[in-house]
């Protein structure tokens, strides 16, 4: 089933047997990637809305559902952190993590206890710190046992609609800036400061999936492995919602139809990186332990680290192969650094 | 089309190559004076200010304590400035976290106030508290810490149990010691530790004053032998330079690495968005002694010196010599004037945060929910370190270096070292 998805976004593509210039490769990112990513976006973030206005409890299986509906399609652009995701720390509201000090149950748990009114106030509890917004937020007031069930559950309730008030407003407003603004800036890259050539902007694709790559293998893989001595699974992404191996799974098939759509001008290199991806999608799919809880036992420690050294492999041939084949290499990203 | 780019940039290479290795040599001498430098600038102040310390620790009183605090102070001036040497060089990025390791969990080291909490799900030693406990474990293992020493700090402390919050030693720590915890919050004021926290025998406050006076000679004392370690690294012949020197084109590499590096990932992101976006006084870089708005200005003043090929020393004199700049200006002198540009305009956002610090509006009020203008001058640093990475990549595109890999040390071939 994974190999059969990899595939068909292989053929999905023009079946394109001549090279392609860096600017139709963007169009074709834009139009095939980008910005159909950003509009299931928005329509899973609109639902997850209107569910909790329609049930704000916690165990609402509504709620849930467009809860896990709204963070799969998230995943289809968590890749994409730049422009319209950096204005105003939109990416980081959105999906801040890792927490390694943990600010997202520490913050949540400070506007419970003072029943915060900035709830009531779209604009204001847009200030709030990112740690108590998005995705990871919502989750701990969706699923963690203590944030749950703390203070007054109108208040709760309230937090909850705001949150999920604030995810969509955010994701709304990317798409308006995307589709406004950005993507004509990458289309006519070349003839903007922004992009002073269609190079830059395809530069800034191929970081893109050079940094996805490198997030889901030394973050959402790397973090609950730890070492062998010390493995972590408490540090497992999303793990109450028992969602760690389905954020890998999401982000691969994501950065997958990215790579494709890169490629597309080199036939073989396609096949090889199609193949890779699928490579990793099965070995994703034999884990069989979906919040990582695994990762001390030495047989489900291997599974999961054949799947990190997978995705290794894939950013070495995105790295040696596509990149040169590209004329670009990956520009600096969020996680130079330390 | 692609394929025909690629073979005529080729060509361009083939053709400018000689000239372009011959210029690179000078400009990465330079790149290497300059380093050379800062790391004995750097060396000297740390000297000085053990020469505080020492006095304070001899006769605790109130006016050695703030002689101490700005020698410190003074300290990290030139120390700020080097940290553009760290991602391109894995001989500094891999010796970095000695000295200037952050964040802390400070629990590990001393007494903390009771709102810091215990041990957490990251790190069982956050409230360790070393300085109160001559015996303890780690990792199931036996600690005898009766003598704090800089072998203790090292090999024993520094990073205990695998977690990179366990920072026993370098300037953070000796901040810690020296300033103690800032408990003002998003208040103005930095940490307040008394100097009687240092006194022997009857009038110590803090408990323990004997192993707290051991801990800050240790931890300076090590700062020192680690800083003369690196700058030894740098002079003629040093290891740093000599790999630098080894194959100019990646040394070139390095140097835009290391601008690129600390100026998006790290400086922009991890220093300033992250704390902003938190609102948390605590993800502050000097946070126990306020120093955030001086450490985050000399960052941006070192990434400009590589840059322009200029360091001003302590003492006045200017380090200078060929640049980088001059290779850019030769490739492509908009770009120059491009990057310049940028460079200057970090230059007058990180000002801005300086001066309003200096005047009053601390770098904790600017973090609080809702304080617009603080959160203008931060992002206004933000959107020009972003802007700056942006020309650094287009250098490295001027100058033809694009197959060269970025990064420092951590990276998928050694995912470990990441998180260990």
């Amino acid at each position: 089933m994974l190999r059969f998805v990899a595939t068909c976004a292989a053929l999905a593509l023009p079946a394109a047997t001549e090279a392609q210039t860096p600017s139709e490769i963007v169009v074709t990112a834009l139009d095939r990637h980008v910005l159909p990513g950003y509009a299931a976006l928005t329509e899973a973030t609109g639902a997850l809305a209107a569910a909790a206005e329609a049930d704000c409890a916690a165990e609402s299986l509504d709620l849930r559902s467009t809860y896990h509906t709204a963070f799969d399609a998230w995943m289809g652009v968590a890749h994409l952190t730049f422009g319209p995701a950096e204005t105003d720390n939109r990416f980081f509201a959105l999906a801040f993590w890792p927490d390694a000090r943990g600010a997202t149950p520490r913050g949540l748990s400070q506007l419970i206890a003072n029943a915060d009114p900035v709830v009531e106030d779209a604009d204001a509890f847009a200030t709030v710190s990112v740690a108590s917004r998005g995705f990871y937020a919502l989750e701990f007031l969706l699923y963690d046992d203590t944030v749950s069930a703390a203070g007054d559950p109108a208040y709760r309730c309230a937090l909850v609609r705001a949150v999920t008030a604030d995810i969509d407003l955010t994701a709304q407003t990317l798409r308006t800036d995307w589709e406004g603004e950005f993507a004509g800036l990458m289309r006519d890259a070349g003839t903007n400061d922004r992009f002073q050539s269609p190079e830059e902007a395809l530069r800034l694709l191929f970081t893109s999936l050079d940094q996805g790559l490198e997030f889901t293998a030394d973050l959402r893989l790397g973090r609950p492995l730890g070492s062998f001595d010390r493995p972590r699974p408490n540090l497992a992404e999303a793990r109450r919602s028992g969602r760690s191996l389905q954020q890998v799974t999401l982000s691969l098939e994501a950065l997958s139809e990215l790579a494709s759509i890169l490629s597309a001008g080199q036939p073989e290199l396609q096949a090889a990186l199609a193949m890779a991806f699928d490579t990793a999608l099965d070995r994703a799919a034999a884990v069989d332990d979906p919040v990582f809880a695994g990762v001390g036992d030495p047989l489900g420690r291997i599974r999961i680290e054949g799947l990190q050294v997978q995705v290794g492999d894939i950013r070495d041939i995105t790295r040696a192969d596509l990149g040169p084949a590209l004329g670009v290499a990956a520009g600096f990203n969020a996680l130079d650094g330390d | 089309m692609i394929r025909k780019i690629l073979t005529s940039t080729a060509l361009a290479t083939c053709m400018a190559a000689p000239a372009l290795a011959e210029d690179a040599t000078g400009v990465l001498n330079n790149y290497s004076d300059i380093a050379a430098a800062t790391y004995e600038d750097s060396l000297i102040a740390a000297q000085r200010l053990k020469e505080t310390i020492d006095a304070f620790v001899a006769a605790p009183t109130a006016e050695g304590l703030t002689a101490a605090r700005a020698a410190w102070l003074a300290a990290r001036v030139p120390y700020q400035q080097s940290e553009v040497f760290r991602f391109g060089n894995a001989i500094v990025d891999d010796w970095e976290g000695k000295v200037n390791a952050w964040p802390l969990d400070e629990g590990l080291i001393d007494y903390v106030d009771g709102a810091y909490g215990g041990p957490t799900d990251e790190n069982m030693l956050a409230a360790l508290n070393v300085i109160a406990n001559p015996t303890f474990s780690v990792s199931g293992e036996d600690i005898d810490a009766s003598m704090i020493t800089p072998a203790l700090l090292e090999e024993t402390l520094h990073e205990a149990d695998g977690v990179e919050a366990n920072v026993a030693t370098g300037y953070h720590a000796i901040e810690f010691l020296l300033w103690g915890q800032d408990l003002n919050g998003h208040g103005a004021g930095a940490g307040a530790r008394p100097y009687t926290d240092f006194i022997q025998g009857d009038g110590c406050t803090g408990g323990n004053c004997d192993r707290r006076a051991e801990y800050l000679t240790a931890a300076t004392d090590l700062l020192i032998s680690d800083l003369e370690w690196m700058a030894a690294q740098w002079v003629e012949g040093g290891d740093a330079r000599e790999t630098l020197l080894a194959d100019p084109d990646a040394g070139i590499v390095a140097m835009l690495t290391g601008m690129g590096s600390l100026s998006y990932g790290e400086q922009a992101g991890e220093r300033m968005r992250l704390g902003l976006m938190l609102n948390d006084p605590e993800e502050e870089h000097d946070c126990f002694a306020d120093n955030t708005h001086n450490s985050h200005y000399y960052v941006g003043a070192g990434i400009q010196n590589v840059y322009l090929g200029e360091y001003v020393r302590i003492d006045g004199s200017l380090v200078s010599g060929p640049a980088l700049a001059d290779l850019v200006a030769a490739a492509d002198a908009d770009l120059d004037t491009e990057m310049r540009t940028r460079l200057a305009e970090t230059m007058r956002a990180l000002g801005r945060i300086k001066s309003a610090a200096e005047a009053g509006f601390t770098y904790d009020m600017m973090l609080e929910r809702g304080n617009e203008a603080g959160e203008a001058l931060i992002m206004g640093g933000v959107n020009s370190l972003v802007s700056q990475t942006q020309s650094i990549e287009r250098v490295v595109a001027a100058l033809d270096l694009s197959s060269i890999e970025f990064e420092g040390s951590d990276s998928l071939d050694n995912p470990s070292a990441v998180f260990e």
